[in-house]
């Protein structure tokens, strides 16, 4: 994991307006985005401790708490068109709110991918035959999975809180290791050998193990944003290796 | 210049992000001054008041077919270097211009150039729309009939008429133009003045803040009408208005304190400004 601790000093991109209701406006902006953050941190966790530890109660909560991202990110999308018309934001301004936006998308697909796997959670209880207790080896896998792929999304949390570039890098190297970990759950998953699971079980737990590596890849996502906003390079589709190695050559 | 800002390349800008982030505020201008094909071409030129000096070894090229926006706080030195451009400060007691400014290739301030004729290939557009206390026709056709421009009644009704249609507003006009240019509207006087400015054949014109008297509409048409003008002349504008930059120019040029900070692509300034000083003033957190 990257030592937040080594990140470059970033000023704070959003504040020092002389006109300082602009200042509040972007930071309200910034907090829906990372009150989303937060909410889908939990909706991750309950949701694999639906999967997991067959925590039916878990799943139902998470269904029941989708709803609050979804109007959080309704309230994103207000904001962003509040601060354009107020304000007409330029330079750093504009990333922000151009990025706020795509941050909340992502934040907000993340929190369906969750939902994505509590109804998984629900229909493996509910299946023929139901299936009482993940095999050991595929707990781990499913728990080691979750562990890079949440840790990528609160990272890319904390990233925009203070548009930390170093961070953001930080889970583009953390990229690999997600990838891995979800190829690992596939294998397990398609061995032949697997006699325990039905066809239809197999198909609910590769849906999760998917949305779950997602969640890692939205993480990705933001990251990009946030190195938007901060640098005002479009790292979108650019090799994240050269990337990486640019960037911290230069400090970050 | 110190050591960090010797790190600035001054024909190319070559200023980090991280650069930027460590708060670097170098006096050097960062971006590309100079274009390829200019109509006016400038060099380090200064301008003292007196002992006061407004303007600071300024390098900035005008293309031809090009709005080039020059912004920042007021007493920044932008008005100040616009009105360099066609020697309005030669009418300045104590004002000095050193430093080399062309118009195709020739010195501006060459002694054996006469400024009259200058300020029609330069024109120049003010901030209040300022017609002469005559008739519409009179305040287009002044400038041609003493610069003599046209060789008959004939052809000088075709140029104001060219002029009027030229800045828009030939349709408004047309069935009045014998009667007073200021009992237009402040959007048809601003017009009319550039109508005015217009006749004379300008390659150049200068606008100064064109639009701080207008209403949203009136504003609105001529900046429309500096969009179409731009296919023939080359137009450098001061203005308040960081919309109207953006909106307008193809290039912005931010001044500060009487320097050149930063130059460069009017899009480029806006989405992702180089030197902190124009980030401040252009997102507004200019102190």
């Amino acid at each position: 994991m990257t030592d937040t601790n080594a990140s470059r000093p970033v000023p704070d991109l959003g504040g020092g307006h002389t006109v300082r209701r602009y200042d509040e406006e972007l930071a309200k902006l910034r907090a829906i985005i990372l009150e989303m953050g937060e909410h889908v941190v939990g909706q991750t966790q309950s949701a694999l401790a639906a999967l997991v530890d067959r925590e039916e109660s878990q799943a139902y909560r998470v269904l029941d708490r989708e709803p609050q991202i979804d109007y959080l990110s309704l309230d994103a999308d207000e904001e962003v068109f509040r601060v354009i018309v107020r304000r007409q934001p330029t330079a750093v301004d504009l990333r922000i709110v151009l990025a706020m936006s795509k941050i909340a998308g992502d934040v907000e697909r993340a929190g369906d991918k969750a939902t994505s796997i509590a109804g998984q959670a629900l229909e493996l209880k509910g299946l023929a035959g139901g299936l009482d207790e993940l095999p050991e080896e595929l707990k781990q896998s499913f728990r080691a999975l979750y562990d890079r792929a949440c840790c990528m999304f609160e990272q890319s949390i904390q990233a925009v809180a203070h548009f930390d570039v170093a961070l953001s890098l930080g889970i583009f190297e953390d990229e690999p290791p997600l990838c891995e970990a979800g190829k690992e759950l596939r294998r397990l998953l398609g061995d032949e050998e697997r006699s325990e699971l039905t066809p239809r079980q197999i198909v609910c737990l590769l849906t999760s193990a998917h949305a779950l590596e997602r969640v890692g890849r939205h993480a990705s996502n933001i990251a990009e944003q946030v190195i938007y906003v901060a640098l005002g390079q479009d790292v979108r589709y650019r090799n994240r290796e050269i990337l990486i190695e640019t960037l911290r050559h230069q400090g970050y | 210049m110190n050591t960090m800002a010797e790190a600035i390349d001054k024909t190319t800008g070559a200023m980090s992000a991280s650069e930027l982030a460590g708060g670097i505020h170098s006096r050097a201008t960062v971006g590309d001054f100079t274009v390829a094909d200019p109509r006016m071409s400038c060099r380090d030129v200064d301008v003292w008041y007196g002992s006061k000096q407004a303007i600071k070894g300024v390098s900035l090229d005008i293309a031809q077919n090009e709005v080039l926006s020059m912004i920042g706080p007021s007493g920044c030195g932008k008005s100040t270097f616009l009105r360099c451009l066609n020697r309005m400060n030669d009418t300045i007691d104590g004002c000095r211009v050193t430093g080399s400014i062309r118009l195709d290739g020739q010195d501006i301030y060459d002694r054996s150039l006469d400024p009259v004729p200058l300020r029609a290939r330069v024109g120049m557009v003010f901030q209040k729309p300022n017609p002469f206390p005559k008739s519409i026709y009179e305040n287009v056709a002044y400038g041609p009939r003493i610069h003599g421009l046209t060789n008959n009644r004939t052809e000088l009704d075709a140029l104001v008429e060219s002029s009027l249609r030229k800045a828009g507003l030939w349709e408004e006009v047309k069935d009045r133009l014998d009667q007073p240019g200021t009992g237009l509207s402040g959007g048809q006087q601003q017009r009319l003045c550039i109508a005015r400015t217009i006749a004379v054949s300008p390659e150049v014109i200068l606008m100064d803040e064109p639009c701080s008297a207008l209403d949203p509409i009136a504003t609105a048409i001529v900046e429309e009408l500096i969009d179409e003008l731009r296919a023939n002349y080359s137009i450098a504008i001061v203005t308040h208005s960081m919309q109207q930059a953006a909106r307008v120019s193809q290039r912005t040029a931010y001044f500060h304190l009487g320097d050149l900070i930063e130059v460069g692509e009017t899009n480029d300034i806006f989405t992702n400004p180089r030197h902190k000083l124009t980030e401040d003033y252009i997102t507004g957190r200019f102190g």
